[in-house]
Order: C-alpha cells, then structure tokens, then sequence
C-alpha cells in the first residue's frame, strides 16, 4: 500500500484572523487533507517541513509532546505570529525511522530536548490538519546542504519504519512553491504572486496533477533557480519517496501569500 | 556534500543585490560626549557565531558540556574581550544572520529578553540561558532612522521571541559577563528561499546605525556576526569538537578566506566594497546576510586596515576575529 501524501503550506498566514481570500482557500484545504486522512484512518502523520531546516544529518524529533506557544521572529506583530501548539509525537515510531535512516547509510540525529522550539510550519500545518489534536506525527527536518535526492531516501526510509511497526502512515510536506516574498508590509487584498513566479508554480502543479514523476522531478532543479524555489523544492523528494508524485495529486487550492506561491496537493493511497 | 548555497548562491536576482555601490560613502561625522566620554563607534569587530564556539568553552549558561576544541579562534575571542574592554563602550550593538526576518530590518526593543535559546540546528551543543538588557533608546534610535532613510524597519517589542544563536554567540563571545547593554538587528535574508541580504541596503542600515548612535551620543562597539567561507558538511563525527576531521571545506575556500583577509590587514576598508561581493560569490561566505558590510558603513568605510585576532574553521566554515579601530 502507498500512503495518503499532502503536499500544504507553511506560512502562518493561513491561520490569520483576517485572511486574505487565498490564504482562506488554502487554509480550508489544508483542512479538507486533515479530513481525508482521518478518513485514510492515517495512525501517524510523517511529517516534514522546510522551515525546519538543519544543515548536520537528518534530525528526527523524539519528544513526545511539543506543547507550547510560538512567537514568530517576523509576524509577531499580527495574530498568525502567535501561535500555540501541543502535536502528539509517535515517539517508537520515530526512533524507528531515525534507525531506518542510519541503515540506508544516512546520519539520524535523534532530537529529543525541553524547550524546543518547534517551527512555524510545522504549528501550521498541524493545527489545520488536526484541528482537535487527535493526531500523531513523526518529524524529520530539512537538511538543506544534502543532495535534495537524500529526503527522498528519509522519506522512503520513514514508510519503512511504519510499515514495519504495522502504522497506516501518511506523508505529508510542509513547503511554499515560488518565493519572491513581498519585502514590505502589505494588506491582505494586495497579495499576489509576479507573473514569472506564476507561470512556474503552474506548470509544476500541471505536472503534479498529471502524475508525470518524471516532469516534476526534472524541473525541480530548474523551477528551484527560477522562481526560488521554497529550500530548492526539497517537499516535493520528500513526497516522490514517500510513493507519491508518480500518480496524479489533486490540486485543492493554489494562492499567493505575501507574494511566495503556495498550493494544497492531495494524493490517495494506492494498492501496490 | 555542502550544496545549499554552492550551486546558486542566491538567485540571479539576489546576486545583482550584492553588486557594490560605488557612490561615496560619507565618513563619521563629529559626535557628541556619551555617558562614558566621548560619543561614537569606538570599534567594529567581525565576531562570528558558530555554536561550537560557545560548547567548546563550558559557559555556566550552556547546558552541553565539552572537551573543548577550536582553541585558536577562541584565544583571539579573549584578546577581543580584553580590546573591547578597554574601549570602554556604553553599548555592544549587533548584527546577525540567524535573526531572519522575511520583511525589513527588525531590531529588538525587549527591555530584559530572556529565556532559553533551543537551537533547531545544533540542539546538541547549543541550549543557552540568556538574560539581558537592551538599549532602548538606541534600539528605537536605528528603527527611526532606518525608516527615515526608506528602509522597511520593525521595533520588535514581543516578549517571547527567541534569541537565536548568531546573536547570543557573538555577544557571549565578546562579552561573557553581560555586562554592557545590547541592541540587536536582524537580517533581512531568507536561507530557505536562497536569498541573500541587499548589500545595499546594508550600507543604508549601516549609516542609519551611525546615525543613531550620534544622535543618542552612546559610545558603541559594533559587532558583524558572520563566518567567511561557508560550504561545510552535511554530517557531525560521534565526537563534535573532534579536531581531527576539523579542517578547510577545500583549499578554494581557504584561498577565497586568505584573499579577503589580506586585504582586510592591508586596509583601506573601502576595498572591502568590491572584496566583499567578490569573496561572497567565491566562498558562498556568510557576509552574504550583510552583517560584515552594515558595520563598515556604519563606521564610514574608514580608511584604515584590520587587525586579524585569529582564523579558523568550524565544520569546515571559516572564521575569523577581526578589529577595527577607527
Ligand atoms: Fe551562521
């Protein structure tokens, strides 16, 4: 069986008071996912988000509660930069993936300490996809100075793990497409993503949504340079080891936020 | 193998930001006293962060315990502290690349932040205590003129941000006892998205820096949080201060580090517009965050050279403690 996998985003503008109506669709979205996988009856959520990044092996997180509140270092001054969190962590499952990945030949950093400050994607993504907190996640982050082929090999490693365990796991990254980030303070309504950006986020999500692998990888590299793409588009390695990418995704909802372009991408689990 | 910021360095965007300025950049102006006598940036310091720094020394504020290692760059940490101690300055203000802000330059008027600093990255060697006073003054002083001069600027005065590594690293580096009040700014770079910090912006928040300080008449020590060349490794040894795997990332990268280094000991500093740029693009150095070029401006481009207290790499970065006296 491969996994349920989601591809949301990782701006906290989602969660704001006064949403700008593409940061309303997308939050609704990354519901929409939460609800789907509930229903995938998902045990753990493989979890990984780019703001999580790292540069020193492959941390996988060991605590098994982050409770606590965030207070992001730039939105502070809105109500999205405040943001509590409590995520359940599938602590066995988690050193199993952390010992899966040492196997394949990689370096597993098992992170486990009070006062960890979990990343804003990551609270995010959780409080959208768990609205009630009913969940469990296992957290890999980012390393953003491996060969971006390496979260592929962390992702496939986290399924085995699972599946070793006997968990019904889902995949799910947390990343934004474009940068071009808007660098001043704007209103909600004046939210947009540059046309070249534009052009760049479509195609990769046309590619997404045909289930073309092949395509989606291949422009990665280039989509990464051209649009700056969010940590090089590592999310979508990650979501191609996880067994997606090479089935069609369904596209929920794709937006600007604060200039960067995100999308909600839905793939089933399918019979293998 | 360290790609992150090898294969691009920024966008083709991001580095037609770092192209230098060549308009000339206005030279200190005269200052009145400060509370300690006489009013101004005393000195500058290139005084950078790594994490390791701090493991290796066993401060009672860091929770990790070591054996020690990269000894040389930290001898040349306490030849700075006994330099900045006899400077005698009112306020230590700082620069660092791990305060990352997406929009604008922050700088941080908490009066007394404090708290534990949890590194994301480097959890294992970096869980710091850190208690503080900020210059407040002086904090709102740099957002105002900042502003003033059309850059997009933020007063952050929310309790409970965390203060990141960069910024604790070089204050507990230079200053240990805490002793001396503290403004802190952010950059305005984004690692995630690949985009480096405007240089010219940098100059711009340099001399609103200057300016502030000026009009509050503080005597002021500045001090540029950033390594030089920066592709390292993507994996720790069991032991991290293991000097035996320490060393240069390649030998470009430490040719990269002596080229710029040498022209910072032969001075004038105004040659560090083109060098910086230049070695940015070589080394993938992390003055791309704009620290190293913010304090030049701020201090006018003096037409000096610096003084280099050591150099050394740390997992493979280089590093080096610099003066600047002007
Ligand atoms: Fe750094």
């Amino acid at each position: 069986m491969t996994p349920p996998a989601a591809l949301v985003p990782a701006m906290p503008h989602l969660l704001a008071g006064d949403p700008a109506p593409s940061w309303a669709e997308l939050a609704a979205a990354t519901r929409t996912v939460g609800d789907r996988l509930r229903a995938a009856r998902v045990d753990t959520v493989l979890l990984l988000s780019t703001q999580w990044f790292t540069v020193l092996g492959h941390q996988v997180q060991c605590d098994d509660r982050l409770r606590g509140r965030r207070t992001d270092e730039n939105w502070y001054a809105y109500d999205y930069g405040h943001l509590d969190h409590d995520l359940a962590v599938d602590v066995e499952l988690a050193h199993a993936w952390a010992d899966a990945i040492d196997a394949a030949g990689m370096q597993a950093r098992r992170t486990r300490y009070d006062g960890f400050p979990v990343d804003t994607g990551s609270v995010v993504a959780s409080r959208l996809l768990d609205p009630d907190g009913r969940g469990r996640w296992a957290q890999v982050s980012c390393n953003l100075y491996a060969d971006p082929s390496a979260m592929a090999e962390v992702a496939a490693a986290g399924v085995r793990a699972a599946s070793g365990l006997g968990r019904r796991p889902g995949v799910v990254a947390v990343s934004g497409l474009s940068s071009g980030l808007t660098p001043r303070w704007i209103r909600p309504s004046e939210d947009r993503v540059e046309p070249e950006h534009d052009r760049w986020n479509r195609k990769v999500l046309d590619a997404i949504a045909a289930g073309d692998r092949d395509a989606v990888l291949g422009m990665r590299e280039e989509f990464a340079a051209a649009a700056q793409a969010d940590s090089q588009f590592r999310a979508v390695a990650f979501l191609a080891g996880g067994g997606a990418v090479d089935r069609p995704g369904e596209v929920l909802a794709y937006g600007p936020v604060w200039g960067t372009g995100a999308a909600v991408v839905w793939w089933n689990e399918q019979e293998t | 193998m360290a790609r992150v910021f090898h294969v691009t360095a920024g966008s083709g965007r991001s580095a037609a930001r770092r192209a230098p300025r060549h308009e000339p950049a206005p030279g200190p102006a005269a200052v009145p006293a400060g509370p300690s006598g006489g009013g101004g940036i005393v000195a500058g310091y290139l005084a950078p962060h790594p994490p390791h720094l701090v493991y290796a020394e066993n401060p009672p504020q860091n929770e990790p315990r070591s054996t020690g290692g990269w000894e040389v760059l930290r001898w040349g940490y306490e030849e700075l502290r006994r330099r900045l101690k006899a400077h005698r300055p009112d306020v230590l203000v700082v620069h660092a690349p791990h305060w990352i802000t997406m929009v604008g330059h922050h700088v941080n008027c908490v009066p007394n932040p404090r708290g534990v600093s949890v590194e994301p990255i480097f959890p294992h060697l970096f869980r710091y205590h850190y208690d503080f006073r900020t210059d407040v003054d002086l904090a709102e002083a740099i957002v105002d003129e900042g502003a003033r001069a059309g850059l997009v600027t933020s007063a952050l005065r929310e309790e409970g941000v965390r203060v990141d590594y960069a910024t604790i690293g070089a204050l507990h580096l230079a200053n240990p006892d805490w002793d001396l009040p503290v403004v802190s700014l952010s950059a305005n770079n984004n690692p995630y998205y690949y985009s480096d910090a405007s240089l010219a912006e940098m100059e711009t928040l340099g001399a609103a820096t200057r300016r502030a300080i000026e009009r509050t008449g503080r005597r002021a020590v500045l001090l540029a949080s950033n390594s030089l060349s920066h592709l390292h490794w993507d994996t720790e040894p069991e032991l991290p201060e293991d000097m035996g795997v320490e060393r240069p990332f390649d030998h470009a990268q430490y040719a990269g580090d002596m080229a710029l280094l040498q022209t910072i000991r032969e001075g004038p500093t105004s040659r560090l517009k083109e060098a910086v740029p230049a070695h940015i693009e070589a080394t993938s150095s992390e003055t791309k965050a704009g620290s190293l070029t913010w304090l030049l401006a701020a201090m006018g481009w003096p037409a000096i050279a610096g003084d280099v207290l050591a150099y050394g790499t740390v997992i493979a970065t280089g590093n080096a403690v610099v003066e600047w006296v002007p």
